[in-house]
């Protein structure tokens, strides 16, 4: 526990904390502003697969955008750039070495750390998952939209399992920016590391994604009877980032919603929650596992 | 001319096979490592008495860092061993580190913590700290004052009181601390000394202290380890060490220097012999014969014509560490007057 209170004093005092949360949430009202002048319609038509554009300020279908923003696209990069930055400092600025060198198991330190940045991006994700809740709502009213409330039907358990489910998408892509860093031994080359895998991923998985698609054309000769998501799972569905993807892609509001998952969401069929749970939860243990591993065969110099 | 080359190892120095003692709070033996195809320690057999500051000399790159990167399991060695007060100390073995503090090469601290936050945090890891100690140590160190204000805000004597008071924090029974002189002001050096000599003779403990600065060495430590080319070439009570290598200092006239030389080679010819033009009309010399013949030395002088303006004993750690590591110090004359010390040359700064 000492450690762990140490790593959030450390999380509190230091600037890139609260950078790169004004970030997120700067960038999430820019987002609900720009959503607010494009609005038109009256009423999600849900049936439209979601791509109305009132569905977004429009309970529980805005949970779709709001967990994008929240736990994907915009959280999953600021949580794998931190974690990098979180770890990867004690590197940069050499006091890595006064730990160890005074008897401190470097297991143990790394765990605490883990720990401790997984209750800063708890807090982190919260504030900018209520404050997208917040600009839902404001968006919503101003546009003169009913507003459904976030909590009607089974509100309370939409909102839990979809802030649930993001946040473990976060936490695992902060793991995968922790175990860069860490095997990296630097901050800057754990999010450089970081950033370049996430959007690599993402540029081979939409021309994987092409390819099945144009793959299933020529096996099928069209579009048979006009469904969408026809092909899929594929196997790059589980590749560390995407597979968090598949996993929200569950979430309740987002589930159905076929603008929520992208070209993915529109042409491929999600991976079951049943397999992709467990695979994102591998990857996050994998990628703590593997920081664990280096740290304890590394010189420190 | 001139020593240039290292002494060959005296037969004392060979690898040791003695068992470490619980009286030695630090034995290494036979303890080597090397970066890749680059050797940094080889064989070296270090032996710190209890209760002692333990003076750890060498050249730039000689090894001490390495040393106490391995004595604080920032390191694995490649082969030898360690033993910390009288039991075997490995890399896993990570809680008898407990008892050790340390400042390794430069203070590292997060910069936007203040002072006291950096204490905080690293009193969080390690053995249980008591949280009071932090203004202790704070208070050693004269850090007090500016316990509250961001590290990034301190000077570099201020960063090095604080990596001492880290390396305190804990209330070890070994501080390891490597130039940890660097950047401090003299009166802040005068208050390490006074708080490592009250560390180690009221409250037993020992210090290994690396430095370059030699006259500090001397004044602070009671035993030295030389060590040079990743071996440890001499180790010893440090007034022993003083004794055995009787040295006087002469000064002379820089026009005098040559003649000089030549007289006092003949005294001491088994001895080296440094010459040193000041720059400012005196040249001194600094020759191996005991304090007591110094007054043969001075008739000798006086035969040949030349007329010693001052006589002194001369044996200091910096001239012993300059024979044994074969660094030929501040040796230049000018053109008119090198004679036996023209040989030798200037120092090169990667020499020294």
């Amino acid at each position: 526990m000492r450690l762990i209170r140490a790593e959030l004093l450390k999380a509190r005092r230091r600037s890139a904390t609260w950078i790169l949360l004004v970030v997120a949430l700067a960038l999430t009202a820019l987002i609900y502003l720009l959503i607010g002048r494009s609005i038109g319609g009256v009423g999600c038509d849900i049936s439209f697969g979601g791509l109305d554009e009132s569905c977004i300020v429009e309970f529980p279908a805005s949970y779709a955008l709001i967990d994008q923003f929240a736990f994907t696209t915009l959280g999953g990069l600021l949580a794998i750039v931190y974690a990098a930055a979180f770890v990867g400092a004690d590197w940069n600025w050499g006091v890595l070495r006064n730990v160890i060198a005074r008897g401190e198991s470097r297991a143990r330190y790394l765990l605490a750390k883990a720990a401790g940045l997984s209750i800063v991006l708890l807090i982190g994700c919260a504030i900018i998952f209520f404050f997208a809740l917040a600009m839902t709502l404001l968006t919503a009213l101003t546009h003169g939209i009913p507003i459904a409330s976030p909590l009607r039907g089974n509100g309370l358990v939409d909102l839990v399992t979809n802030f649930g489910l993001g946040y473990l998408v976060v936490l695992e892509r902060a793991a995968l920016g922790f175990a860069v860093a860490v095997v990296l031994r630097s901050q800057l080359a754990g999010a450089v590391v970081g950033i370049v895998l996430y959007l690599g991923e993402g540029i081979i998985t939409t021309y994987l994604t092409f390819t099945a698609v144009a793959r299933y054309f020529g096996d099928s000769g069209g579009f048979g009877d006009g469904a969408l998501q026809l092909v899929g799972p594929e196997w790059f569905q589980y590749l560390p980032m995407t597979v968090g993807n598949q996993v929200l892609s569950w979430a309740p509001g987002v589930a159905g919603n076929i603008a929520a998952g992208g070209l993915q969401g529109i042409f491929l069929r999600p991976v079951p929650l049943e397999q992709a749970l467990p695979a994102l939860l591998i990857y996050l243990f994998v990628a703590i596992g593997v920081s664990i591993v280096s740290l304890n065969r590394q010189e420190i110099v | 001319m001139i020593d240039a080359q290292p002494p060959a190892l005296p037969q004392e120095f060979l690898p040791r096979t003695d068992e470490p003692t619980p009286d030695l709070a630090v034995a290494t033996r036979g303890l080597t490592k090397a970066y890749g195809r680059q050797v940094a320690l080889t064989g070296l057999d270090m032996s710190v008495p209890t209760g002692k500051v333990y003076g750890f000399l060498g050249p730039n790159g000689s090894g001490k860092t390495t040393a106490l990167r391995l004595l604080t399991g920032l390191l694995r060695p490649n082969a030898g061993t360690i033993s910390l007060f009288g039991t075997p100390y490995t890399w896993h073995d990570r809680t008898r580190l407990f008892k050790v503090g340390s400042l390794i090469e430069t203070p590292s601290f997060y910069p936007y913590l203040s002072g006291a936050e950096n204490l905080h945090v690293l009193a969080a890891s390690g053995p249980p700290t008591d949280l009071r100690r932090i203004d202790q140590v704070l208070q050693y160190v004269g850090m007090s004052g500016r316990a509250k204000s961001p590290v990034q805000t301190y000077s570099l004597g201020m960063k090095q009181r604080l990596g001492i008071a880290a390396a305190m924090l804990s209330d070890p029974e070994l501080l390891l601390l490597d130039e940890p002189a660097n950047g401090l002001d003299p009166g802040g050096m005068v208050a390490m000394r006074e708080t490592l000599r009250y560390f180690t003779a009221e409250l037993g403990k020992t210090v290994i202290i690396s430095s370059h600065l030699l006259h500090e060495v001397e004044m602070l430590a009671d035993v030295v380890g030389i060590i040079d080319h990743g071996r440890l070439i001499r180790e010893g009570p440090l007034a022993d060490l003083l004794d055995s290598a009787g040295r006087v200092r002469v000064r002379v006239a820089p026009d005098d220097m040559t003649k000089a030389a030549a007289v006092l080679r003949d005294l001491a010819p088994d001895r080296p012999l440094y010459g040193v033009d000041s720059g400012e009309g005196v040249g001194w010399f600094t020759v191996g014969v005991a304090p007591a013949r110094a007054a043969e030395l001075n008739q000798a002088l006086a035969a040949a014509g030349v007329y010693a303006s001052g006589l002194e004993p001369g044996s200091d750690l910096e001239s012993i560490f300059l024979d044994l590591t074969g660094r030929t110090g501040n040796v230049a004359a000018p053109p008119d007057t090198r004679g036996p010390t023209a040989e030798a040359g200037p120092p090169a700064m990667g020499q020294t």
